[in-house]
């Protein structure tokens, strides 16, 4: 049982905003490609992942809709929204500045 | 973007409310899809179909945690959880049906009451006016030394509509006056309210009218000319029955044919809180109609008949207007220093328009909420301690649902929900009540509101109201719920577990409950002191200084202006009218009066200065009420000449201006010495003077609470169109209203009669009847509030009594006394009583100082008040305290012990 830590908690937003950005995808794809881009570093736990959607969805940044797959089964499929992007772009600027600052840190040369 | 977010996660939440189901199903569905790809994957992996299924579920870290997990996030548990609390709430509530009707019974009274007490000062101060954007209405004032809301007159109206700039509009209207109203040319009169106005009435107040139109500028500039008129739309529906082709019809007002050109709308029942006019008339059409005929309505400054009120530009501050008000006001001192000297004026907003000092209704108003509110308090008090007392039966309840992990807070929403179930019902049931406590004070119609004019008594339990009611029942539910709900979570969970009766016993469990009853107590000692003291005010106001007859007493009063008569045909009219009463037969005296005492019209004020008193020097003058009256008036209403003489017959037009001052005008103004043969100059003291030929026994003319300093006038020397004919008779006096009639009819049969009356019914309505109501009113808070008290402590003992049953059981087995135990149980009410009484004091102290600076002038502590009530009060607790003590005390020993 790997509860994912605080900060991989607050990223996971980030990952499937941005995710989401590139094409609407389904709960079962998007838990496929976490684990494909990022499986070994973050430890995504499969449980985590469909509270998180449904909680990108209250908030109304991304929307789900009802489609055959291309094997043609019904699920699930979710794509961003509107206010959904601005909030991407809010975040992964966020997650720039906090980034960069971190490496500049880390980098500092000890003397 | 906000906005766009609130829309979007709205119409979501929304969903998940109304489509519950669904939303379960598409969840399922969604994490079944899931786990059958990573079963289907497991097995080509290569595990079996069983470990293919394990490890799913295992990856899931638990399906049900999540599928909660879900819910959770939609955000919507708030209202699921208070379905379920209500539902829990009304199955344990319904299993309780005595107590559930009690404490609603209990809250509806409080709730009702206030309700109903909201409705008057709502009506009084707070409900809007009738027109769109009502908050940008504010009202000039011309402001005097004496006199802070007086009028302005048509000159100054006009000065300042040209020269302010704060304003979309200034308009005038002088107040409802009684007209003489004809369908036809034959027809007799009939009295009717009509209302000048400036031209822009209409439009700055945005009412245009529903039929026809408002006046035009032209209308209302050339005086007499444009005989046109809006009608109300209350008459014109009684009149007409509603019937549009009114517009083009003439009709006949105080004799002359003014044409209808339109009919206000329904919502817009004129500005006034009372009084509603059937007649809109232009103010250029002011000399048809009941202004001063002594001076020049038109030209003349002096005459000040007009209310002014204007729209607020946008962006302009009241203060701003006030300003430039002041300016203006300086300006008119420095044009006219004989007219306007130490005068001032100001704006007012529509609050404190309606809260203006001088009105006495909407202080009582205040004053009864402030007692409502106490009720509504004392309530909820007492049914803090119910719910108390029925929390202890439900301990072991808690205690297991805290002991299987219930959250603390958890658990006091559950009980909030159920105390706000109970305020709900308490609240419907309030509104019911409330409904019927508006509609009996809308009875007294014919009391507080005795006139001919159109009026209509203005509460009433509209949408404000209902919203009032729920706030009230929300504020019920927090303050009867929030106590226990605290206390009783509060359990400790091993003794909550272990005994039946799991009540701890300790100060800090029972320190809640002593407190309810001491507030109940307190309040409930203030409520009575203060329905006490105004019972007493009442009585005393309604016994000193009305000494004057009020039994075989006609009146009937004319206004000659309506059948256009000259100053010369007035006089005339009212010389014949009292000669020829005088001849007819039943008659015992006859007098003409502008004013009835304690009627409901104010008296004329009047300026003057007192010959050889010191006046100070920012003043020109002082301002005395007054009344104009024939020879025959103090005889015939049986106020008696102190000093001096009354009016005769030789006091004519021609004869030394003379007048009669009453005992106190004389001590305030020649104290010490006599009075008569004194002048008072009229206006200034170069005006003309008067000689006082009289000193009159003082008596209450205009309030029942003080008498003023007052003035006689006679009637031939100080000419008024609108006078009161007082018959005195030797039998019924209504039965000469024939008579008077006939004797008009030869007279003149066009000449409405207005508000036919026996005085002594008048009297009692206007000075008895009315302040009674306020009364019995503030009566009924007291005995409800002292009602709820005795039943609060009889509560507090008896389940003191009971909790403590076993323990009172083992003492009198040891020995005790049956009087010692009745002690013991006694002294703790004895002690709460007493805490009770002290607050209570000083609460009544509180309300008293508060009535006596709002409605009564009287200053001073009424002992007798306090002598009364704080023994009542304490002998009522007591008793209630003592039944269940007797009970305690007469407790078998080998019962008690067996109990439980």
């Amino acid at each position: 049982m790997s509860k994912p830590n605080d900060l991989v908690q607050g990223t996971l937003d980030l990952l499937l905003l941005k995710m989401l950005a590139l094409e609407p995808l389904h709960g079962w794809a998007i838990s496929l490609r976490l684990k494909s881009i990022s499986g070994d570093v973050l430890q995504v736990s499969e449980g985590s992942l469909y509270p998180a959607l449904h909680k990108l969805e209250q908030e109304g940044w991304i929307s789900a809709e009802w489609k055959q797959t291309e094997n043609n089964r019904r699920a699930k499929f979710y794509s961003l929204t509107r206010i959904g992007r601005k909030q991407l772009e809010s975040e992964a600027a966020n997650w720039q500045r906090l980034s960069s600052a971190i490496s500049h840190v880390v980098e500092l040369s000890e003397v | 973007m906000r906005w766009e977010h609130w829309w979007f996660t709205a119409s979501l939440r929304l969903r998940s409310i109304l489509r519950r189901t669904r939303v379960e199903q598409e969840l399922d569905e969604e994490l079944r899809f899931h786990l059958e790809h990573k079963i289907e994957e497991g097995i080509a992996q290569g595990l079996s179909p069983k470990e293919a299924r394990y490890r799913a579920l295992r990856a899931m870290d638990g399906l049900e945690q999540r599928k909660e997990e879900m819910r959770d996030m939609r955000r919507i548990h708030w209202l699921t959880d208070f379905l379920d609390d209500s539902r829990y709430a009304i199955r344990s509530l319904r299993r309780t049906p005595g107590l559930t009707a009690s404490v609603a019974f209990t809250l509806a009274l409080g709730i009702g009451m206030t309700s109903a007490v909201f409705s008057i000062v709502d009506a009084m101060i707070f409900r809007p006016y009738p027109v769109p954007h009502p908050g940008n209405v504010v009202t000039l004032v011309s402001t005097t030394q004496d006199n802070s809301f007086d009028y302005f007159s048509y000159r100054e109206y006009l000065d300042i509509a040209g020269k302010t700039k704060s304003y979309d509009g200034v308009i005038a209207d002088a107040d409802m006056e009684a007209v003489g109203f004809s369908a036809g040319p034959k027809a007799i009169p009939r009295v009717k309210g009509g209302k000048l106005v400036s031209a822009n009435y209409f439009h700055v107040l945005g009412v245009e009218p529903r039929l026809g139109r408002g006046f035009r500028e032209d209308e209302d500039r050339v005086p007499g000319r444009a005989a046109v008129v809006v009608l109300g739309a209350a008459f014109w529906r009684q009149e007409f029955a509603g019937d549009p082709s009114v517009l083009g019809r003439q009709v006949r007002l105080n004799g002359v044919d003014f044409t209808v050109i339109g009919v206000a709308r329904e919502g817009f029942p004129g500005m006034d809180v009372f009084g509603h006019p059937d007649f809109y008339m232009p103010l250029a059409m002011a000399r048809v109609f009941s202004t001063n005929r002594e001076k020049n309505f038109f030209e003349d400054r002096n005459d000040r008949e007009l209310n002014i009120s204007a729209r607020l530009k946008p962006g302009t501050t009241l203060h701003q207007a006030q300003n430039e008000l002041a300016v203006l006001a300086k300006d008119f001192e420095r044009e006219y220093p004989k007219l306007n000297r130490s005068r001032g004026a100001t704006v007012h907003s529509h609050f404190q328009m309606r809260t203006r000092d001088d009105d006495i209704n909407w202080k009582f108003g205040v004053i009864f909420a402030i007692l409502a509110l106490s009720v509504l308090l004392v309530a909820c008090t007492n049914v803090a301690g119910l719910l108390l007392s029925r929390a202890r039966t439900r301990t072991r309840e808690i205690a297991v649902r805290l002991a299987i992990g219930a959250g603390r807070f958890r658990l006091i929403r559950l009980l909030m929900t159920e105390s706000l179930i109970l305020a709900c019902l308490g609240g419907l049931a309030g509104i019911a009540i409330g409904y019927g406590v508006v509609e009996w004070f809308r009875t007294f119609k014919n009391v507080v509101l005795m006139t001919d004019l159109p009026t209509s008594m203005p509460f009433r339990m509209d949408a404000r109201v209902l919203l009032a009611s729920l706030a009230l029942t929300l504020l019920s539910a927090l303050l009867c719920g929030l106590v226990p709900a605290l206390q009783s979570t509060r359990t400790d969970l091993v003794n909550g577990l272990k005994s039946a009766d799991g009540d701890v016993p300790g100060p800090k469990r029972l320190w809640g409950r002593n407190a309810l009853v001491v507030a109940q107590v307190s309040v409930s000692l203030m409520l009575l002191t203060a329905s006490f003291l105004m019972f007493r005010s009442f009585e005393s106001s309604a016994l000193d200084g009305n000494g004057f007859a009020k039994d075989h007493l006609l009146m009937t009063s004319f206004d000659p202006r309506l059948v256009q008569y000259s100053t010369a045909q007035t006089q005339q009219f009212y010389k014949l009218l009292a000669e020829r009463m005088r001849k007819t037969s039943g008659v015992r005296s006859v007098t003409l009066t502008q004013n009835v005492p304690l009627g409901q019209d104010g008296f004329d004020s009047l300026a003057l200065v007192p010959d050889g008193f010191q006046i100070p020097r920012d003043r020109e003058n002082f301002s005395s009420t007054m009344d104009t009256v024939d020879e025959g008036y103090f005889e015939t209403m049986g106020i008696r000449i102190l000093r001096g003489r009354g009016f005769l017959a030789s006091d004519t037009a021609d004869a030394a201006r003379v007048a009669i001052v009453n005992e106190q005008f004389a001590k305030h103004f020649w104290p010490g010495a006599d009075a008569v043969g004194q002048h008072i100059r009229l206006d200034s003291s170069t005006g003309t003077p008067v000689q006082v030929v009289g000193v009159a026994e003082t008596i209450k003319n205009q309030s029942t609470y003080a008498p003023a300093d007052f003035v006689y006038m006679p009637l031939a020397q100080h000419p008024i169109p609108r006078m009161t004919l007082m018959l005195r008779s030797a039998g019924d006096p209504l039965q000469l209203v024939q008579s008077v009639k006939d004797v008009v009819r030869t007279l003149d049969p066009n000449l409405p009669m207005l508000d036919t009356r026996s005085y002594a019914e008048y009297y009692r309505n206007q000075a008895v009847e009315g302040p009674r109501i306020a009364v019995k009113l503030v009566g009924s808070m007291g005995v409800v509030g002292l009602l709820l008290a005795i039943a609060g402590l009889y509560g507090v003992v008896a389940y003191n009594v009971s909790r403590r049953t076993r323990e009172i059981g083992i003492r009198i087995a040891l020995g005790a006394e049956s009087f010692d135990v009745l002690r013991a149980v006694m002294g703790k009410g004895l002690m709460l009583v007493a805490m009770g009484t002290a607050i209570g004091l000083a609460l009544g102290f509180a309300v008293e100082r508060l009535m006596n600076s709002m409605v009564f002038d009287s200053g001073g502590v009424d002992i007798v008040a306090y002598l009364v009530v704080v023994p009542l009060m304490f002998l009522a607790t007591m008793l209630a305290a003592y039944v269940p003590a007797r009970r305690a005390s007469r407790i078998a020993p080998t019962q008690a012990l067996r109990y439980e």
